[in-house]
């Protein structure tokens, strides 16, 4: 990856502008980790609330370098044989069946155990050479030839075991398989770990990642957000449902509505025809910015406040 | 501008964002990436190889900001030195409005005085006063600059330090000539002494201000260290009620770090995943024949944890911080039972559960405060809990031994080391006061895998640490 030439990811501002041509608008925080990461060759550990994006921003990459995103998503108990390779070990089976006849002709003649020994050496580890590797996210981001983007998501869900599993990865893009040895990445892949924080990442890993945090986005940059991705909705009504947004963050939720969410509800008021904020169509779609029953009941009694807080944030309408 | 790079890097590891040589590199590569023409475009780059979590970017910010903004001072005196020197010109303008008082500048004043006096005469060639009388402000802070760089302002470590170091740079800039005209000038009676005096001040005031920022540049995060030092080597009866919560933060990071090298290993069979490998290495001796199947497994390992704390009087305040930090790394000992005595004793997990942990240390203490008594309560900790106890139980038991002459049930404490995998006594007192009048620890001794003293955080952490590592 790091080894081809790729105009796009030249400089900071093309990177944006670049982003921005594929409706991911972005902060110049976040174009500055890729530009980073590319010229370091050093994954990106992107942490940040659910629904900022993190997972979008590899994408994004994905098909503006137009190259195959491979994502591994992270479980509690994922472990090598999900991650980096398996053996077909079926395939080894059927083969050592079928071939069984064959190993029988093959050490005819031979006089006494060493020497039949012997021979097997000469055919080496057949079973165990790459016909017989299953290649998993990991090892298969290593082997492609014009690179890849390996998005490791939600790493924080994994085991501490798997995270040491990484390190090896992460910092010579190589992998090690005892059978047959290193198996070292041809052009090395750009990665990407997203993290929920669910729980503190080991040091050793964040040692080997250039570390971004993507926060809630700014009124200004979310709003440039819906107009890229919900173009339809009027500049009035992005401003009230963008300040509405907001202010909900502020109250005590037990989930704040995320971009993805806002988009959502731009779209859905665009699909109920509003032109404007009103009490009735915020109640009515309020399900689909806040995912819990308590923070829509919590909202519920706040929402003439805050919609009547917004109106005089805004003098003109 | 790499050394640069490099004292700023000290200065964020002073400031506790632990940042490794490998970081120390990146860091430099990401410069030489981004260049330091862009300021923002710079510190973002830092911040994603310097600062790992959001709390350490707000410090690295900061830091930045201070950092940073310190050096472009030095570097562009000319023009930065007025911003800088904002409080000298307020300082000055008081000076010179006040000086309508007298009949002419403050110059002439001060040359009609230094006709009578050969002292001032003399101070008003010196270049300090030159300087402050004509309002230099680019070389008076040159030459406190250079001042500071003589008495090597950089290696201020402590806040106490700061009036020595404001008064040794005062001396290394001359200031003693202004001290001994203003004496001179007392003693004469003159009407200019005022003038004089606030030119005193407001140099001093300049000093003081640069060395506060140099203070805080250098040394802050060193003295927060020293305190943490301090502290984690202090007995834990002595340390005081508004210490209190800063040794919980200790506490919490080293049981953070503990918990960290010490992550849980598991062994869990997984239901319905065959181990290949296995299941076919094991099939040989049959001729190949896959007779046995066997699963695939993780590794879990749970170890048990018990720990009896004595909450009387004289020891519960080492119990609190025992609890603290047991209850702080739940992550690595997933089964801590905790109970707690002085006369009888009582199963206090429930608390644990039920309110953060320093509320119901709290309440442990108030419940089971009173007189101590080893033997009865070795019996309801038997009743309680000695049916639980295995081969992966650590019973911890903190106390003094100190068994008011009564019957110290021995034979309870010994059925239970035969059981668990340790036994690990704590004792706040010191060794050698082991055994001396009503201590029972030597008899009790005899029946733990360890014991050792235990009054401070140090104590505390090293033994926490082999517990996990028993336990591993």
């Amino acid at each position: 990856m790091h080894n081809q030439d790729f105009p796009q990811l030249e400089s900071v501002e093309r990177i944006e502008q670049g982003f921005e041509a594929h409706g991911y608008v972005c902060s110049r925080k976040i174009a500055t980790a890729v530009f980073l990461a590319f010229q370091l060759r050093k994954p990106v550990l992107v942490e940040g609330p659910p629904g900022v994006g993190k997972t979008e921003l590899a994408k994004t990459i994905a098909v503006l370098l137009d190259t195959p995103l491979i994502r591994l998503q992270c479980y509690e108990g994922l472990d090598e044989a999900k991650a980096l390779y398996e053996w077909k070990y079926g395939k080894q089976l059927l083969y050592t069946q079928v071939l069984k006849e064959k190993l029988g002709d093959l050490l005819k003649g031979a006089d006494g155990l060493a020497e039949s020994v012997e021979r097997l050496h000469l055919f080496g580890d057949i079973f165990y050479s790459e016909e017989f590797l299953e290649p998993r996210p990991l090892l298969k981001a290593m082997q492609q030839e014009k690179g890849a983007i390996l998005l490791i998501d939600e790493v924080d869900k994994s085991d501490y075991e798997f995270e040491s599993l990484l390190l090896e990865i992460l910092s010579e893009y190589q992998v090690s398989i005892p059978e047959i040895g290193t198996v070292k990445a041809t052009t090395s892949p750009m990665v990407f770990l997203t993290s929920n924080n669910t729980r503190d990442i080991s040091d050793a890993l964040k040692r080997r990642c250039l570390h971004l945090y993507i926060p809630f986005p700014s009124v200004e940059l979310e709003e440039r957000i819906i107009q890229t991705r919900v173009p339809n909705v009027q500049e009035q009504l992005r401003h009230q449902l963008v300040a509405f947004v907001h202010s909900l963050r502020q109250l005590d939720l037990k989930k704040a509505p995320a971009i993805s969410e806002t988009i959502d509800w731009a779209r859905s008021l665009l699909l109920l025809h509003a032109d404007e904020l009103d009490e009735e169509i915020v109640r009515s779609t309020l399900n689909v910015l806040l995912k819990y029953e308590d923070d829509i009941e919590a909202t519920d009694s706040a929402l003439r406040s805050l919609l009547v807080g917004e109106d005089t944030s805004q003098p003109g309408h | 501008m790499h050394s640069n790079l490099v004292s700023f890097i000290q200065m964020l590891r002073s400031h506790e964002v632990r940042v490794s040589p490998a970081e120390t590199l990146d860091a430099v590569e990401v410069a030489a990436a981004l260049g330091y023409a862009d300021r923002e475009l710079l510190r973002d780059g830092l911040a994603m190889t310097l600062a790992k979590t959001a709390e350490e970017e707000l410090i690295f910010l900061q830091c930045f900001e201070r950092f940073f903004k310190q050096n472009l001072a030095d570097f562009t005196a000319p023009e930065q030195a007025d911003s800088e020197q904002a409080d000298a010109t307020l300082s000055d303008e008081n000076t010179e409005t006040s000086d309508d008082n007298f009949d002419g500048s403050p110059e002439n004043a001060l040359e009609q005085a230094a006709e009578d006096s050969p002292a001032l005469r003399s101070l008003m060639q010196g270049p300090l006063m030159q300087n402050l009388l004509n309002n230099e402000r680019n070389e008076l802070t040159l030459a406190m600059n250079q001042a500071a760089q003589q008495v090597d302002l950089q290696q201020i470590q402590m806040f106490t330090q700061k009036g020595q170091f404001t008064r040794r740079i005062l001396d290394a800039m001359g200031e003693e000539q202004i001290r001994r005209a203003i004496i001179e000038l007392e003693q004469a009676g003159n009407p200019i002494l005022p003038l004089l005096q606030r030119y005193r001040d407001m140099l001093r005031e300049q000093v003081r201000d640069y060395v506060e920022r140099e203070y805080l540049l250098h040394a802050e995060g060193k003295t927060q260290q020293f305190m943490d030092e301090i502290l984690s080597k202090t007995r834990l009866n002595n340390i005081e009620h508004v210490y209190v919560g800063k040794v919980q933060n200790l506490i919490r990071k080293m049981a953070k770090k503990l918990a960290s090298q010490y992550s849980r290993k598991r062994k869990q069979v997984k239901r319905g995943q065959l181990d290949m490998p296995k299941t076919l290495r094991k099939g040989i001796p049959n001729d190949g024949v896959m007779f046995n199947t066997y699963w695939r497994q993780v590794k879990k390992d749970k170890p048990q944890v018990l720990a009896v704390c004595d909450v009387s009087g004289s020891v519960a305040a080492y119990a609190k911080f025992l609890l603290l930090f047991l209850y702080s790394l739940q992550d690595v000992l997933p089964r801590v039972r905790s109970f707690a005595f002085s006369s009888h004793l009582g199963e206090v997990s429930q608390y644990f559960d039920d309110y953060p942990v320093e509320k119901a240390v709290e309440l442990v203490n108030w419940k089971y405060g009173g007189a101590t008594d080893y033997g009865n309560s070795l019996l309801d900790f038997a009743n309680l809990a000695l049916a639980d106890i295995s081969s992966n139980t650590t019973v911890i038991i903190l106390g003094d031994a100190r068994n008011n002459h009564g019957d110290p049930r021995l034979d309870i404490l010994q059925s239970i080391y035969q059981r668990s995998q340790r036994v690990i006594w704590l004792n706040p007192e010191s060794r050698r006061s082991w055994g001396t009048g009503d201590s029972e620890m030597l008899r009790y001794q005899s029946a733990c895998h360890f014991s050792a003293e235990c009054n401070n955080l140090v104590h505390l952490e090293r033994i926490v640490e082999q517990l996990l590592k028993s336990t591993r």
